[in-house]
């Protein structure tokens, strides 16, 4: 299934624009392919013991799956040609196996620094029970779509 | 706790007053085990479904980037240790893991990453991180224990700057009777 490539450019955006909504969903197996992947093996991603004896109530997704998974938000909605400069996360609550992730934001400033052109976007990534992780990035776009 | 593990995850234990004393102070400079390669990037874009063509797609990434490029959110994962090593003892290469503290467990609370360029195929990271904060003993949700704050930089092989990142976790235990 191939997707179709947005590309915004920074003169095409501006602040209030909703980023667009993803979802998906987060089997047990993509657990334990995040454990691979990351190489994080820490057991309160792959032992759902663990996961409880550590106070949560399922084996649960890392960081580095967050991040990966606020970044696609945010180029799937603007496109492969963004440079992510900075991206702030705070781990609320956990994203276990058996829950469904959800990713959306709102564009909140468009500006010029040091010869960037820059976007700061506000990312919320929520489940079933509420937002989980709120991030805040500063996109780096080229300026104007090339003729 | 019913249950006994093993340790897969090997923490250093101590008390707070033996945290505070590794404030400010970097640890070694870490070579990573991995090198950034094609393989590692698809399988961590494929768990998160991201088709990004600066991922996947050589004639893409040429022409906007010069090359393949790895996602951000895989930074850490090119430093990570091995579980086995035939010439190294195990051991965490994240200062985080490292520091003594009474709680047996841990949570990621905050991530703050700066980039400064991309990482191409076939780059080596290098990675120094220091403890810049170990907060007094707090009781949360999850149960007792401290928060870290640790502050890393990460080089390519050219000794250029790739990223910086600031992260917080909470290294906690539960207390008898509540797991």
């Amino acid at each position: 299934m191939s997707r179709d490539i947005t590309f915004k450019y920074w003169n095409e955006i501006s602040e209030g624009d909703v980023v667009t909504q993803i979802t998906m969903d987060v089997p047990f197996e993509r657990v334990i392919l995040d454990a691979a992947a990351t190489q994080d093996y820490f057991p309160g991603h792959h032992n759902p013991a663990y996961a409880r004896h550590q106070g949560q109530k399922e084996i649960y997704l890392n960081t580095m799956a967050i991040e990966g998974f606020i970044d696609r938000v945010v180029t799937d909605w603007a496109g492969p040609h963004v440079f992510i400069r900075k991206r702030q996360m705070q781990m609320r609550s956990s994203i276990y196996a058996g829950d469904t992730l959800q990713g959306e934001g709102t564009v909140e400033k468009c500006y010029n620094e040091n010869d960037q052109h820059l976007v700061d976007v506000r990312i919320n990534i929520s489940t079933e029970s509420g937002l989980c992780v709120p991030a805040a990035l500063t996109l780096e776009l080229p300026a104007v779509r090339p003729s | 706790m019913s249950e006994i593990f093993n340790e897969p995850f090997p923490l250093a234990y101590g008390t707070y007053e033996d945290a505070v004393k590794l404030l400010n102070k970097p640890g070694k400079n870490v070579v990573a085990e991995f090198s950034v390669n094609w393989e590692m990037i698809k399988v961590y874009c494929s768990m998160v479904e991201d088709g990004n063509a600066s991922y996947w797609d050589e004639d893409y990434a040429n022409k906007q980037w010069g090359g393949i490029v790895a996602p951000p959110g895989l930074l850490l994962t090119w430093a990570m240790a091995l579980q086995w090593h035939p010439e190294k003892e195990r051991e965490h290469y994240f200062i985080a893991m490292k520091i003594p503290l009474p709680g047996d467990t841990l949570i990621n609370v905050a991530t703050d990453t700066e980039f400064h360029r991309h990482l191409y195929l076939g780059d080596r990271i290098s990675v120094v991180d220091e403890l810049i904060d170990v907060s007094e003993e707090k009781t949360t949700r999850l149960g007792v224990g401290h928060f870290l704050t640790t502050k890393a930089k990460f080089f390519n092989q050219r000794e250029q700057l790739i990223a910086e990142q600031t992260n917080s976790l909470f290294r906690y235990y539960v207390p008898e009777g509540e797991s």
